[in-house]
């Protein structure tokens, strides 16, 4: 259903900006960092994340930062549950 | 929640299938500005791809049989045959008069706007369907179930047919496994078997039909095996899958833990549904569990302007209930003061294979899993004239009753026509009726239906 960069996220402040891929790769690529994962590993498990939710994007054209967090989140445990925690906690305390 | 009143519609509904279309008419009647959002057929799975064309189908089976089986009645049915693209021509037009080919015509008609493409909800009044936003008062999330398939190795490269693509075959495969041995499970392995397929059924349950009482699960098996040489392996799970010389090699593993290798030309999956909630609930403030939507008893969910019904809530995934909650949600949201519940206590559960296996109520395991004292008759239906005039040798009516005060608590009926002869035990039952008011009735000769009068004259005696 289009370019995915053409997606619109919906931020908490109800603003809405345009997918960016590369925010999402750092949060999840940080997160892993953030629980010693090696840099190599970190980078595969975000590409492999970034890669997930883009297709679960792929039939929708509006969602919420929040319907992001908690795909990549998801998709983030099967890799790396330590990273998956950080992940989710920070984004909610944040 | 938007803080203006100012929404764009007083409902939305997600899915024009049974459980949001019922609701979208009738609001739409009362004066509410509705719109509906489907992201696929309209009319839903029932009519298109669900109930409708499979009893099509079973119809053309039951009749192809009965010719093949008619000598004994005087008619000579030797050269009887079937030519399958006719049999699908005539499921396609079963479909194609329910009106779903018209359904979005009669909603334009009606003032209804419908929106093709998949809601996503953004809060607990906006939902987005591609570029548009769309606001509403209430919402009636009716998005229905996505098939579950269960995660066998090796299944998604060989490939495999779902109810969706198996009433859609312009000829029956000549051998097809199918792995569930439910309501679906059944009514297809039955429908192939008369057209000639081996048939080959898989589940890791103990019994078919498990969901129903013991007695119909061991009647079915024993009739697939009898009549239609059906293989059927209870409490096996399938290893895995793989092609093999053009046919599909099944690895089936038992309780014990013994394989056992079957080759067939299709795999028919009939694992049952989950409910669709991908649709951004959690924006919306909607809970749900396991797939299921929770709601309360007024079908409201954990938003109150936020409805559900039909798959996606259970706890009957039939079009039967999902209407009944559709009604139920319509009338919630016209008449917020004077809300009505949904009562389940009576909810007809109809498969239909020949014979058709009926119920309504608790199974003879509920009861006892509940530890309600009961008493219980099983009374075959040769005993009454019909099954005489009609050369019917096998099937029953069991009914469940308290044992203190007789009051009618549950029944199974294996029996032709049993779908229509269970209502009258529905109604007995919702009514909290004796077996002996039942038992008391004048029923028509000869009918079906005398069994039921035998079986609860019967039960007052015990």
């Amino acid at each position: 259903m289009g370019n995915i960069m053409e997606k619109r996220i919906v931020k908490k402040s109800n603003h809405t900006e345009g997918y960016q891929r590369h925010k999402l790769i750092n949060s999840v690529r940080a997160s892993c960092l953030g629980v010693h994962d090696f840099v190599g590993s970190a980078e595969l498990t975000a590409k492999r994340v970034c890669e997930h939710v883009e297709q679960w994007l792929e039939s929708k054209h509006e969602v919420t930062s929040a319907d992001i967090r908690r795909i990549a989140g998801k998709s983030l445990f099967k890799y790396n549950p330590d990273a998956a925690y950080i992940y989710i906690t920070i984004n909610e305390i944040n | 929640m938007k803080k203006n009143k100012h929404f764009d519609y007083d409902l939305i509904v997600i899915g024009s299938g049974a459980g949001g279309s019922v609701a979208a008419h009738i609001a739409n009647k009362a004066g509410l500005s509705v719109a509906i959002i489907e992201s696929n057929l309209i009319g839903g799975e029932c009519p298109n791809v669900g109930c409708v064309p499979t009893k099509a189908l079973l119809q053309a089976a039951e009749i192809y049989e009965a010719a093949k089986n008619s000598s004994k009645f005087g008619i000579r049915g030797a050269n009887v045959g079937y030519n399958y693209p006719s049999i699908k021509a005539w499921k396609d037009l079963a479909v194609k008069r329910t009106g779903t080919y018209l359904g979005e015509e009669i909603y334009s008609k009606e003032g209804i706007h419908v929106i093709h493409g998949s809601a996503h909800f953004i809060n607990p009044n906006e939902v987005t369907v591609g570029r548009a936003r769309y606001s509403a008062r209430n919402f009636l999330i009716a998005t229905g179930g996505k098939l579950a398939i269960p995660p066998i190795e090796g299944l998604e490269k060989t490939g495999f047919l779902t109810f969706h693509e198996a009433i859609n075959l312009i000829r029956p495969p000549r051998s097809l496994a199918i792995i569930g041995g439910g309501a679906i499970g059944c009514e297809f392995a039955q429908l192939f078997a008369i057209f000639g397929t081996k048939v080959h059924i898989i589940d890791i349950a103990p019994r078919l039909l498990a969901r129903e009482d013991i007695d119909a699960g061991k009647f079915i098996e024993e009739r697939f095996k009898k009549q239609y040489s059906i293989t059927v392996s209870m409490e096996s799970a399938v290893d895995k899958v793989e092609s093999f010389g053009g046919r599909k090699r099944i690895t089936i593993k038992n309780k014990q833990g013994e394989s056992q290798i079957i080759a067939v030309e299709e795999i028919l999956i009939a694992t049952g549904k989950r409910g669709l909630v991908d649709i951004g609930l959690e924006n919306a403030g909607v809970h749900y569990e396991n797939s299921t939507i929770s709601t309360d008893r007024f079908m409201q969910t954990t938003q109150k302007n936020i409805y559900a019904a039909g798959d996606c809530v259970g706890p009957y995934q039939f079009t039967h209930t999902a209407t009944y909650q559709s009604r139920i949600v319509a009338n919630n949201i016209i008449h917020p003061r004077k809300k009505i519940s949904a009562d389940y206590q009576a909810v007809p559960r109809c498969i239909f294979t020949n014979p058709e296996i009926a119920s309504v109520g608790p199974t003879e395991q509920e009861l006892i899993a509940k530890k309600i004292k009961y008493k219980q008759v099983n009374v075959p239906i040769t005993v009454i004239g019909r099954a005489n005039t009609s050369d019917i040798s096998d099937g029953f009516v069991k009914i469940l009753a308290d044992s203190k005060t007789g009051v009618l608590l549950g029944a199974t009926i294996a029996s032709p026509h049993g779908g229509e002869m269970i209502h009258e035990l529905t109604l007995a039952i919702q009514n909290n009726m004796k077996a002996e008011q039942v038992a008391n009735t004048i029923h028509a000769f000869p009918t079906w239906s005398e069994a039921i009068r035998v079986a609860c004259a019967k039960i007052m005696r015990s």
